[in-house]
């Protein structure tokens, strides 16, 4: 059985008379030990899916579908039930780790927050917190407990969060764009930061990113999200070395070592999406069917496409 | 005799007695793309900050068409201001988050031109279009804006006043991918269009030896090298 299962979650956010469709009728499932990724360009709804299965959007979201978690509805469950699996059981990372930590609060006091809030021991928990942060190349984390987060390099910040992350032993990580902003020597430390935590900690990850190097370095299976559906879902190696779908190619031809080629016009309203495929307008490679009807997500050589494209058929 | 359009020589900054960077010298070109190459915490942004005014190196000159600004009266550096723009790392807080994209966009000219309402509406529509931007993105808050739209009404605000030079300070670094590839080229066709020289400061690599003419390349405080990317353009 899948540690998690989403299904058919759809989500939208009022917009005065009108709705944003931020994500459409997604299903995906995560395997235990298995990290997952999420890829696409921002908007697509990547992050809504990360924080919709905490059921930390506002109140305002429409949510729809299911995410089943351990054989468990996490949308039927009540507040006080989920406050046992939101840090304990499912773990997030938030973007931007700047903004995720206290300014005027010392770092140290911060980590001993985790451990108030679960009525465990702070001095115990402080002692966990310190083992993990060394395990987690920080190096002196006694002195860094000591500072402010305005201290601490990007690189660091992370690290530390995700320690915190990490305090109860989570059965899944979900991280959040994790290397946005980074340098390219921090974000080296966070390919080895995730390729640590899945080996030695066999952690179950969502990861949510637009970093395509970090995917393909960490992940076992990707999904790559335009405008709020799936378009495509397969190996990372595959999904990322020989891609499907025509967006998929887009992206990979708009990294600046495949000729900064940027996939042409914008992304379609959310508010009124196309009658046809949500890519049409930018596809190269559209026909007569990709402006009329919208593609369903067909199996592909071992894995799940979203294309009329005629070469799949 | 013609000057290149900004030219640094042996600039030098200290934050009290800690020295940020020494003998910084380098110049820019008319319609080039230089590099600037560093670590994060290298000095790169504040090296771009002093040419644009915002911070006082404590050595050096910095010279925009061959007068020092450094030395120049707050009158005369006024007047010299709105052709030396920045490109903030940030685009999330580059804009009044009270104010609509069009109004942002506009506000430089309703500053600098003196053009009339009528004018100020069309010239504002016509950079809008220039950047790529469509009419519902001018009626939003910068809050409800991707970062790429938000970094297009920056380079629409920017290219209101024809600037000569502008600072580009990781100007796609919070940027996904796709987004990144068509602000950089979005960048380069304005400067084919125009002739305006970028510093664009980064610290991917891969996207100066993209784009730019020339890299330089920032260590322990000083510039190390200058290399030539050879994209058939003057150095």
């Amino acid at each position: 059985m899948s540690l998690l299962e989403i299904r058919g979650l759809s989500v939208e956010f009022p917009a005065g008379e009108n709705a944003v469709k931020a994500v459409s009728n997604v299903s995906f499932e995560v395997e235990e030990g298995e990290t997952f990724g999420l890829i696409g360009e921002s908007g697509s709804g990547k992050s809504v899916i990360g924080l919709a299965l905490l059921r930390l959007l506002p109140e305002s979201a429409v949510i729809s579908g299911e995410v089943i978690f351990q054989g468990q509805n996490l949308f039927s469950l009540k507040p006080s039930e989920l406050r046992n699996i939101r840090g304990k059981k499912i773990s997030l990372m938030p973007q931007n780790p700047a903004g995720a930590l206290n300014p005027v609060l010392k770092n140290g006091l911060q980590i001993e927050e985790v451990f108030e809030e679960r009525r465990v021991d702070k001095k115990e928990g402080m002692k966990r917190s310190l083992k993990l942060m060394k395990k987690l190349f920080l190096t002196d984390p006694e002195k860094l407990c000591t500072l402010y987060p305005h201290q601490l390099s990007g690189g660091m910040r992370q690290r530390l969060i995700a320690c915190m992350s990490l305090s109860f032993e989570p059965e899944l990580l979900i991280a959040d764009e994790p290397t946005k902003g980074l340098d390219p020597e921090a974000k080296a430390g966070a390919v080895d930061l995730f390729t640590k935590i899945k080996k030695e900690y066999g952690k179950t990850m969502l990861l949510i990113t637009h970093d395509l190097d970090l995917a393909l370095e960490v992940c076992d299976r990707i999904a790559v999200m335009y405008a709020g559906e799936i378009v495509e879902l397969n190996e990372a190696s595959k999904v990322l070395n020989t891609p499907v779908h025509p967006y998929t190619k887009g992206l990979i031809s708009a990294q600046p070592r495949n000729g900064l080629v940027p996939l042409r016009g914008q992304s379609p309203s959310r508010i009124k999406l196309p009658e046809g495929c949500f890519f049409n307008e930018r596809c190269r490679c559209s026909g007569i069917e990709c402006s009329k009807k919208h593609p369903e997500i067909k199996k592909h050589k071992g894995g799940w496409v979203r294309c009329h494209f005629q070469s799949l058929q | 005799m013609s000057f290149p359009v900004l030219t640094v020589n042996e600039l030098a900054m200290k934050f009290g007695t800690s020295e940020v960077f020494k003998n910084i010298s380098f110049s820019v070109a008319r319609g080039e793309t230089l590099g600037l190459f560093g670590k994060s915490g290298s000095g790169k942004t504040t090296i771009g900050r002093c040419i644009v005014g915002l911070e006082k190196p404590t050595g050096g000159k910095i010279l925009v068409h061959g007068e020092d600004i450094l030395s120049m009266g707050k009158k005369e550096f006024r007047k010299l201001r709105p052709k030396i723009q920045m490109i903030f790392q940030h685009p999330e807080t580059s804009l009044d988050p009270r104010m609509k994209a069009f109004e942002n966009l506009i506000e430089p000219l309703k500053i600098h031109s003196g053009l009339k309402q009528d004018s100020l509406l069309k010239r504002g529509e016509e950079l809008a279009e220039l950047t790529g931007l469509r009419p519902e993105h001018l009626v939003r808050y910068p809050g409800h804006l991707s970062g790429g739209e938000i970094q297009r009404i920056v380079l629409a605000r920017i290219m209101a006043l024809s600037p000569d030079f502008i600072v580009a300070d990781e100007p796609t670094s919070m940027l996904d991918v796709s987004v990144q590839a068509q602000i950089l080229r979005l960048m380069q066709k304005l400067q084919r269009e125009t002739g305006v020289s970028y510093l664009l400061i980064s610290h991917n690599l891969e996207v100066l030896r993209k784009v730019c003419h020339r890299i330089a390349y920032l260590e322990n405080g000083t510039i190390t090298s200058i290399e030539n990317i050879n994209r058939g353009i003057k150095t």
